[in-house]
């Protein structure tokens, strides 16, 4: 079998900083995205009604941007042995619109024990930055994660 | 030209609520949402938390009452209470919590709730936006 190279709980500092490759938001991003949530807000689908809105073109929905950097999280670093995504606070700072390439920062703020001998949440502090390092979204995050079997 | 009818912050009434149809969430969408975003699920069968709280966004549009005019979406906390699987059936319930007037649009913070086929409520948060008014 193939060694678990997944951190446990137990590796997991409090302080620890990760930083994720960049990835361009592109318009078959937020089209694909519309499609699959149903979310046809036209702050995301309509470009000529958005010409004239403060953002000035179509911007991309915010929990795309989540589900990206969700993902870019995962590309940050050695990946954690989650159980699940327990809950997040988030806050939706800066428009992200097509062409702009996005990365995400994470820092372990808080690791707490549960009732559960098993696994612990871990608190990840995460921002995610645009190209001229901007911050379009930042929040916190808790995850469950398995404690080092046999510790 | 014809203007879309959008539901603006005066339309909003506290303590409103509103429920969603109903959708089963399948393979094919969870493939979908990993293709796109890279947020992959922790194995077989199991939905990334992050594609119900999407899907229940989209559901959100198919109640009888038009789009809330959202001018932006400010943020949200979220709680994941139960897992959700492929096949299970979803929707939502949400609540407006609080209106606030502002000089530009209001804010409007709506209490969501995701319940499975069972009557479990399975994720659970709320959302705040900036809402426009109706034009003058």
């Amino acid at each position: 079998m193939a060694v678990d190279s997944r951190r446990f709980f137990d590796d997991i500092q409090v302080g620890e900083e990760y930083e994720s490759p960049g990835r361009t938001v592109t318009e078959t991003d937020i089209v694909i995205f519309a499609g699959l949530s149903g979310d046809y807000n036209i702050l995301h689908t309509d470009a000529e009604f958005m010409k004239s809105s403060i953002f000035g073109e179509r911007i991309a929905h915010g929990l795309l941007g989540l589900a990206i950097q969700a993902g870019l999280f995962t590309r940050a670093g050695q990946p954690y042995a989650t159980l699940a995504f327990v809950g997040l606070r988030w806050k939706f700072k800066g428009p992200i619109k097509i062409g702009d390439t996005i990365r995400v920062r994470g820092k372990v703020t808080a690791k707490k024990e549960t009732s559960k001998p098993d696994r612990g949440l871990v608190t990840v502090e995460r921002t995610v930055l645009n190209q001229r390092d901007e911050v379009v979204q930042e929040g916190e995050t808790d995850l469950m994660v398995e404690r080092r079997p046999g510790r | 030209m014809a203007q879309p009818s959008r539901f603006y912050f005066e339309d909003v009434g506290l303590h409103d609520v509103l429920e969603t149809p109903a959708m089963t969430i399948t393979e094919a969408h969870v493939t979908m949402y990993a293709g796109l975003t890279h947020d992959e699920p922790a194995e077989p069968g199991a939905v990334p938390e992050i594609l119900p709280l999407c899907l229940t966004t989209g559901l959100g549009w198919r109640v009888p009452q038009p789009p809330l005019a959202v001018l932006a979406f400010m943020g949200f906390e979220w709680n994941v209470v139960l897992p959700v699987r492929v096949g299970d059936t979803i929707f939502s319930r949400s609540r407006t919590a609080a209106k606030r007037s502002m000089r530009e649009g209001g804010v409007v913070i709506e209490e969501r709730e995701v319940i499975n086929q069972r009557g479990e409520i399975v994720h659970k948060g709320k959302f705040t936006f900036l809402v426009a008014k109706k034009p003058a």
